[in-house]
C-alpha cells in the first residue's frame, strides 16, 4: 500500500504544476493587469500634478507623461518583458526555492504576508470544524438511537436548515441582530480585537482598569491586556464568525453520523454484542460507534481545504484579515504575486489533504486496500 | 383474464417519491412559484395589465412581456400623450405614461376609462427617489420590503430575482451536467491509458480555485447573464465526471453491453442509449444539491460585485448594500429570508429524490 501512496505523493506534481500553469495564464492573457493599473496611477497622479501648477487648464497627451525607461522598467518587474512561458519557469524556479515573490502593491514578501495571516485563518477555521464534530457526533448518535422521535424530527428541522444556509450569509443576518444596533448591539462587527477601550466587553473592563492597558501617552495597547482579557476579547470577536463556520460542517457531519450509526446498529455483530447480554450504552458506546466514527474521520484529512474554501466570503463579513479576505483583496486589486502565492499554498494543502484523508482511512479501517 | 403491466423502474421511483410528502410538496410549490415567476410582468411591474380609455384596450403589459422578462428585445412603450395623461397643473405629460397615476386620474375624472394594475405595481429598475427621507427607505404599507439605496423596491427585486437566480442554476446545471456526462462516459468506457490521462486533466482543472478564476474573469469581462452562465459551467463540470465514470465501469462489464457489443452497434450508441440510462441514479440524485450550490454561489457572488450586471435584480446585490449599511435591517432579512426558503425547498426536494431513488431501510435490533 505504501506504493499507492508514493505514487499519490508523486502525482502532486503535475497537478500542482498544471493548476498553477493555468491560473498564471489566466493573470497574464487577461487584460487590466498590473501593468495597466500601475499606468493608469502614474497617469492620474500626473494629470493630478500638472492641474495643480497650471490650474486644471492644461490638456497633455496621457501618454508622454510616462518617461520611456519607467514603463520598460515596470515590465521588468513583472517580468511582462519576457514571453510567458520563460516568465513562469522563473516564477518557477523562485517557488521551489520557496520564495513566493513580493508583493506589486506593498512590496511585502508574499511568503511573510501568507504566514502573517494564516494563524488568524485557522484559528477560526480550526475553531469552527472542531466545534461541529463536538456538536455533530453526539446529536447524530441521539438521532440515530431515536430515530422516528418528535427529537429526531425536531432536530431534523434544525439541520435541514443547516443546510440550506451559507456560512457567511447566516453571518450577516447575526451581524444585523446581534451588532449593528438596531436590534442588539451585544457584539463586535467584526476583526479580531477591540480597537479601543470603550469598545472592550464590560467584564474585560471591570477586570483591566484603563490605566494599565495605555501607553504612556494614553493611547489603549490591546497587548497589555491580561491573559484572562485577552482570553475573553478573543472569544468575544470569535463567537459569530465560529458559529458561521460550524454551520457548514454541522449539517453533513449530523446526518452522516446518523446514518453510519444506524447502518451498523443493523449488522449482526451488535446482535450478538446484545445476545451477551451487554450492556445497551456499551453496545451502541464502544462496539458500533467505534466503526461508525469511520467516515467521519475520514473528513479530518479535508479539514484544510474546508477552511480554506469557505473563509474568503466570512471573512469579508467580519473584516478578518485572514488569508482569504487577503486572496480577495489581492485579487480585486490585481497582486498576481500574491494571488499565485495563495494558490500555491492551498494547492498544496489541499492535495495534501486529500492523501491525509485517505491515510487516515486506511490506519483507521484494516478492511480497506489501497492498491 | 388481462394482465396488469408492471410498473417500470421510474413509475416507482416517481410513486416514492409522491408519497414522501415533505419532498413531494415542495416540489409542487417550487414549480408553481417558478411558473408564477414568468407572470411577473403581470404581477409585479409598473406597467398596467389593461387600460381601457375612450373605448379602446390597451395591454402594456402584454406588449411588453418579451421585454420586461427577459431583459431583450425594446420596449413597446405607450406615451403619456395616447390617454391625454396630465401632470401637476393640469400640464400634459411627456415620455411614458406613468400608470399609477394614470389610475387614479382615471377615477378623479370618473368617466368610463380605467386602469387594471398588476397587484404589485412596482418595476424592479425603476428609482422611487420622491418618497420621503433617503433611500433605503424602510418597509411600509406601500412598499411592503422597504427599498434599497437607489430607492427601488426590494419586494419587486427580490421577486424578479427568484426567476433570475433559479434560471441561472438550472442551466448552469444543465450546462455542466452535459459536458460532464460526456467526459465521464468517455473516461469509463474507454478506460485505460485515456482514463488516466483524462482523469489527472480533470483533477487538475477540478483543483483549480472555483471562485477566484470566476472573480479573475468576471472583474475584467463584467459579463452578461448568458457569459456568466458560461463561465461558472466552464468551471462546475468536473464533480459528476467522477460518478458517471464510476457507472460506466461498472456498467460496461455487464451482459447487456457485450450483447451490444456482438449486435454490432457503435460505441457512441452502446455509451448514450444503452448505458446512460442505467447510470443516471448519480445524475438525478445530486441535481438537487448542485442547484443549490449555483444558487447560493450566484448570492455569494452577487454579495462580492463580480455577478450579474447591475441594473439585474438579484439577492446578492441587495446583501452587499445591507453589508454597507448594517442597520437597515430589511436590506439584509428579506433576501436571505428568500434565499433559505428557496434553498430549503429545493434540499427537501433533493432528500426525496435521494430516498426516492436509494430507500434505505434500516433493520433495528431495538
Amino acid at each position: 500500500m505504501s506504493a499507492y501512496f508514493i505514487r499519490r505523493f508523486l502525482l502532486i506534481i503535475p497537478t500542482f504544476l498544471g493548476v498553477t500553469i493555468i491560473v498564471f495564464t489566466i493573470t497574464r492573457l487577461v487584460p487590466g493587469g498590473p501593468l495597466e493599473r500601475q499606468i493608469m496611477q502614474f497617469r492620474m497622479a500626473a494629470a493630478s500634478g500638472e492641474s495643480g501648477h497650471t490650474g486644471g487648464g492644461n490638456v497633455t497627451d496621457p501618454t508622454s507623461t510616462i518617461p520611456e525607461g519607467a514603463l520598460e522598467e515596470m515590465k521588468k518587474a513583472f517580468d511582462l518583458d519576457k514571453p510567458g512561458y520563460v516568465a513562469y519557469f522563473l516564477w518557477l524556479k523562485k517557488v521551489i526555492k520557496l520564495d513566493l515573490g513580493k508583493s506589486y502593491s506593498t512590496k511585502e514578501p508574499v511568503w511573510d504576508m501568507i504566514k502573517q495571516r494564516f494563524p488568524i485563518s485557522i484559528m477560526f477555521g480550526l475553531t469552527g470544524f472542531v466545534l461541529a464534530y463536538l456538536l455533530s457526533v453526539p446529536l447524530g448518535i441521539l438521532k440515530a438511537l431515536k430515530h422516528g422521535s418528535h427529537f429526531d424530527f425536531a432536530s431534523s428541522a434544525i439541520v435541514f436548515l443547516g443546510y440550506s444556509i451559507p456560512g457567511w450569509a447566516l453571518g450577516a443576518l447575526l451581524l444585523v441582530f446581534f451588532a449593528s444596533g438596531r436590534f442588539y448591539d451585544v457584539l463586535p462587527l467584526g476583526d479580531i480585537k477591540t480597537g479601543s477601550y470603550q469598545d472592550l466587553p464590560e467584564f474585560v473592563k471591570s477586570n483591566d482598569s484603563e490605566e494599565d492597558v495605555s501607553d504612556d501617552f494614553g493611547q489603549f495597547e490591546w497587548e497589555k491586556l491580561s491573559f484572562f482579557s485577552k482570553v475573553i476579547d478573543t472569544s468575544y470577536h470569535m463567537f459569530l464568525p465560529v458559529l458561521c463556520y460550524t454551520i457548514g460542517s454541522f449539517a453533513t457531519l449530523t446526518m452522516l453520523m446518523k446514518n453510519s450509526l444506524m447502518e451498523n446498529m443493523g449488522r449482526d455483530y451488535i446482535r450478538t454484542a446484545f445476545a451477551k447480554g451487554l450492556s445497551p450504552y456499551r453496545v451502541v458506546l464502544i462496539h458500533a460507534l467505534r466503526n461508525s466514527l469511520i467516515p467521519l474521520a475520514t473528513g479530518l484529512g479535508h479539514a484544510i481545504s474546508i477552511i480554506m474554501a469557505g473563509s474568503y466570503l466570512i471573512e469579508s463579513v467580519f473584516n478578518i484579515d485572514g488569508l482569504g479576505y487577503l486572496g480577495f483583496t489581492s485579487l480585486v486589486g490585481r497582486d498576481y504575486t500574491v494571488v499565485m502565492g495563495i494558490l500555491t499554498v492551498n494547492t498544496i494543502l489541499t492535495l495534501l489533504g486529500n492523501i491525509l484523508s485517505d491515510v487516515l482511512y486506511a490506519l483507521i479501517d484494516p478492511r480497506i486496500r489501497f492498491e | 383474464m388481462t394482465l396488469k403491466k408492471s410498473a417500470s423502474p421510474q413509475q416507482l421511483r416517481w410513486r416514492r417519491f409522491k408519497r414522501l410528502k415533505r419532498g413531494y410538496y415542495s416540489f409542487i410549490i417550487l414549480f408553481t412559484l417558478y411558473l408564477l415567476s414568468f407572470l411577473l410582468p403581470f404581477l409585479v411591474n409598473n406597467r398596467a395589465i389593461v387600460v381601457k380609455y375612450n373605448d379602446k384596450y390597451y395591454f402594456p403589459g402584454l406588449v411588453n412581456y418579451v421585454h420586461d422578462t427577459f431583459n431583450l428585445g425594446l420596449a413597446n412603450i405607450y406615451l403619456a400623450d395616447e390617454f391625454n395623461q396630465t401632470g401637476e397643473n393640469d400640464d400634459p405629460l411627456f415620455g411614458e405614461a406613468n400608470y399609477r397615476l394614470l389610475s387614479s386620474q382615471f377615477e378623479e375624472e370618473s368617466g368610463d376609462n380605467y386602469v387594471i394594475m398588476p397587484p404589485v405595481p412596482f418595476n424592479p429598475i425603476e428609482n422611487f427617489l420622491s418618497l420621503d427621507g433617503n433611500p433605503p427607505h424602510s418597509p411600509s404599507s406601500i412598499h411592503w420590503f422597504g427599498t434599497d439605496d437607489s430607492a427601488r423596491d426590494v419586494f419587486a427585486r427580490l421577486a424578479y430575482g427568484f426567476r433570475i437566480s433559479i434560471s441561472f442554476a438550472l442551466m448552469i446545471t444543465f450546462i455542466s451536467y452535459f459536458f460532464g456526462i460526456i467526459v465521464g462516459a468517455f473516461l469509463g468506457f474507454y478506460g485505460r491509458w485515456f482514463d488516466i490521462l483524462g482523469q489527472r486533466l480533470v483533477e487538475i482543472w477540478g483543483a483549480i480555485p472555483f471562485l477566484y478564476t470566476v472573480i479573475i474573469l468576471s472583474a475584467v469581462f463584467s459579463p452578461s447573464f448568458i457569459l456568466l452562465v458560461v463561465i461558472m459551467s466552464i468551471f462546475s463540470w468536473m464533480g459528476i465526471t467522477y460518478y458517471i465514470r464510476g457507472e460506466f465501469y461498472r456498467e460496461k462489464t455487464k451482459d447487456y453491453v457485450s450483447a451490444a457489443i456482438v449486435t454490432g452497434e457503435n460505441n457512441l450508441t452502446i455509451m448514450f442509449r444503452h448505458i446512460l440510462p442505467n447510470a443516471l441514479t448519480p445524475i438525478i440524485t445530486f441535481a438537487p444539491f448542485a442547484i443549490v450550490g449555483s444558487i447560493a454561489s450566484l448570492v455569494a457572488l452577487d454579495f462580492l460585485g463580480f455577478g450579474l450586471p447591475v441594473p439585474t435584480p438579484s439577492w446578492g446585490e441587495i446583501l452587499k448594500q445591507a453589508k454597507a449599511s448594517l442597520r437597515d435591517w430589511h436590506l439584509a432579512v428579506f433576501p436571505l429570508v428568500a434565499m433559505f426558503v428557496t434553498l430549503q425547498l429545493i434540499v427537501f426536494i433533493g432528500e426525496a429524490v435521494r430516498e426516492a431513488f436509494d430507500p434505505k431501510v434500516f433493520s433495528r435490533l431495538r
